[in-house]
Order: structure tokens, then sequence, then C-alpha cells
């Protein structure tokens, strides 16, 4: 029950919550990862980074609702399947790469390569965007809020406000990435 | 690119997963056809994913800071100069306390020495390297380099003007390392009762309050509780309340 409960207040926005899962485990999972797969200290420090934050996607992506087993186990569980794969991927164990793990992980469709000249402007444009559009699509798409607790958290009239608001950040957002796509086109045209 | 606002509203509805059978199927049938369309998805899902990367990329370097905020605490504790004599004498020794420490009943006081250790700043860890001289920055870093006294003042004028349940936390932290006992109950008891997050946390230190003034049954009651979860606390809880008890 307790665990459950801990799964409840990530998904409600917990941060220290799952500061307090990462330092709990901690010690364990890098002890169990380093003996099981020789990684080094930090190989195993980033593993069990990219694990916390699968445990926190999958809570707030409603993929766990309740555990089965304990959170220990759960983690455990994650770290082992970041490496098979990992491994399987690029044949032997090379040091992982965190932020191109993630960005693979984030590809839902695998079979479909992903553009990244477009994913890379589509990150300026983001970092363009600015508050408070920024968080308001950032609360909705990735913290997986409803438009009520943003409406509530950014102080909106209501949650329709809230939902009109975001639609106008994502319009903003689209305008700005087709200006930077077609400026970063120019730019390679005159080159 | 091609845009029409009726097919803007039906994508971002789409991605939202807002539409019924009868959309969806429209938007099937149109992503196997109509190209156009399926590019405005396909760039909906793109930002999406920007969105979510950001995300996670913002949540990781969260969690960094706190990695490098333990190895300091564990390098701070840890002197480099112990060589493996030392090693062995220490264990020795402390296999001596061990055998002394459980031949002799507990006394509370000690109990609340050996148990209680001040939480770390975990909420914004590593202000000692920032100059912004905000009180709330100021207490912070009072807090991080032990300076209790004065982190008390600035915690507690800062939870004034802009209350979070972390700075209440280190606030009763600062008071009961002073031995402001009273003081930090107070402190732990608005945290539990006002706020969701630490609770927990909340909980282990009002324990560790009754123990310090004596009040073994209130504190057997806060630890038998926290001993019955399975996150933070739940072995250290465990552990002191066998001893309490």
């Amino acid at each position: 029950m307790i665990q459950n409960e801990i799964i409840k207040k990530i998904r409600s926005g917990g941060q220290t919550e799952l500061g307090l899962v990462y330092q709990e485990y901690r010690e364990e999972f890098l002890r169990w990862i380093t003996k099981e797969y020789h990684c080094s200290d930090e190989d195993s420090k980033d593993i069990y980074q990219l694990t916390i934050l699968i445990f926190y996607d999958n809570i707030k992506q409603g993929k766990l609702e309740t555990l089965v087993s304990s959170v220990k186990t759960y983690l455990f569980g994650i770290g082992k399947n970041i490496l098979k794969e990992y491994i399987r991927k690029e044949k032997r164990y090379t040091p992982i790469n965190q932020e191109k793990w993630l960005k693979e992980y984030l590809v839902e469709d695998q079979t479909q390569a992903r553009d990244e000249h477009a994913f890379d402007v589509a990150g300026v444009a983001l970092a363009k965007l600015g508050n408070p559009c920024r968080r308001l699509i950032e609360m909705f798409y990735y913290e997986k809020k409803s438009m009520s607790e943003i409406s509530e958290a950014l102080q909106f009239k209501n949650p329709e406000t809230a939902k009109n608001q975001k639609c106008k950040c994502m319009a903003r957002l689209r305008k700005i990435f087709e200006e930077e796509l077609s400026r970063t086109q120019n730019v390679v045209n005159h080159v | 690119m091609y845009s029409d606002e009726s097919d803007i509203t039906l994508v971002e509805r789409y991605v939202d997963a807002e539409l019924d059978d009868v959309g969806m199927q429209e938007v099937s049938s149109r992503l196997e056809t109509d190209e156009p369309f399926k590019a405005l998805v396909d760039r909906e899902q793109l930002l999406i994913q920007v969105i979510r990367y950001q995300g996670h990329h913002d949540k990781l370097q969260y969690l960094k800071r706190m990695e490098r905020h333990l190895l300091h605490n564990v390098h701070r504790a840890s002197p480099s100069s112990l060589r493996p004599w030392h090693y062995q004498v220490a264990a020795a020794v402390a296999l001596i306390i061990a055998i002394a420490w459980l031949s002799v009943p507990e006394d509370p006081n000690k109990l609340f020495r050996a148990y209680f250790k001040p939480y770390p700043n975990a909420f914004e860890p590593g202000v000692r390297s920032l100059h912004e001289g905000t009180q709330r920055r100021q207490a912070l870093q009072a807090y991080e380099l032990g300076d209790y006294e004065t982190a008390v003042g600035g915690l507690q004028q800062s939870y004034n003007d802009h209350p979070e349940p972390g700075l209440l936390l280190l606030l009763g932290n600062a008071n009961l390392t002073l031995g402001h006992v009273q003081e930090a109950e107070e402190n732990f008891i608005l945290l539990i009762k006002n706020y969701d997050d630490l609770d927990l946390q909340a909980k282990w230190y009002l324990s560790l309050c009754y123990l310090k003034n004596g009040d073994l049954e209130r504190a057997k009651n806060m630890l038998k509780e926290l001993g019955e979860t399975e996150i933070s606390y739940a072995s250290k809880a465990k552990e002191l309340f066998e001893k309490v008890n």
C-alpha cells in the first residue's frame, strides 16, 4: 500500500519523492549492476539515472499504476532491460550515452527513422518559446497533468482557459519551428 | 507547411487522444492517403517528442545534481588519508562498540545522537557555489555549511514569505540540531498536517524529537508506523523501534 502511495505521490508531481526513491535504492542497484555487468562506476550511475527516469515516466504515462512487486524489484527489472536491450543493439557492452538513449526511447515507432535535424530545430523552437508557454506544454505533455491541475498551478481562470492557452502555445511553437526550419534550410542552401 | 485550421484541430485532438471512434477512423484513413495531413501529424508528434525529451533532460539534470550532492557528502564524511591498518583498527573498535551497545540498555539520548543526521539540502543542492544574495539562498548555504544558528532565522523568514514544505523540513532539522526540540516538533507537525510531500521524512524526524524529549511512547508509535512502510527510513525506523522497545 505504501509503495503504491509513493507512486501516487510521484504521479501528482512529487519530485522530492523521486529523489528519495533515487537515494533509497542507489547503493544496492549500483552494487548489483556493477557486479552483474561489470560496468564502471560512472556507467552504472548513468544506467541508474535512466532507470529512475523510466520509472518516473511509466508512472506519469499511466503504465505503472499499482505495483505487484516491490519498488526495488521493479527498478532492477528496468535496469536489466535497459542494459540487455542496449547490449543487443550495440552487439557488445559500450558506455551508455544518456542523451542518445533518451532520444531513441522517445521515438515510439522504431521503424521510422528520426530526423536528427528536425529534432534539433524543434529543440531550438522550444527554447525560444519561453515561459509560461513552455511550462504549460511541458506540464501537459511530459508531466501529464490535467487541465484542472495546470489551471490551478499556473493560475488560469478555469481548465477551459488553460486548454485554450495550451492550443495557442502549441500554435506558437509550430510557427517558431517552421520559421527556424526554413531559416536553417536557407543557410544550408546558401552554403 | 500546408495547414488548415480544422486539420490542425483534428491533429491536436488526435495526438491528445480526444477523438471518438469516428474521428479515429477518419485520421487513420487520411494518414494512409493524405501526405500533407500525415506531415502535420508527424510534425505534431515530433514537437511532443521534443517537449518530452526536454522534460526528461531537465529531470536527468536534477538526478545528476543529487548524485553530486550525495558524492560530496560521502567524500566529506570519509577522510582519504586512511591506511589499511586504520580500517582494521576501526573495524575492531566498531565490533567492540557493537558488542557493548548490544549488552547495555539503550539510552534515548544516545539513540538520538546515533540516529539523528540532519536532512541534506536536496532541494537546491550546491548553493554554496552560487553567489546570489537572496535570503533563501543565504539560509540554504548556511544550512549546508552547518551554520544552523544563521540558517534558522533565514529559513523561518523564507518560509513565512513563501511557504514550502522543503524549507519547513530543513528548519525543523536546524532547530533539532540546535536542541530547540519544541520548535522542531512544531515544524514537523505543521509539515505533516499541511503538506503531502515530505511527510515520511517529517515523521522520522518527529520521532527523533520525541526520543530526544524522552517521550518513548510517542516515539515508538511513530517509528512503528514508519517501520511498516517500505520506503525511506523504514529499515532505520524498524531498527530504532527495536532498540527503543
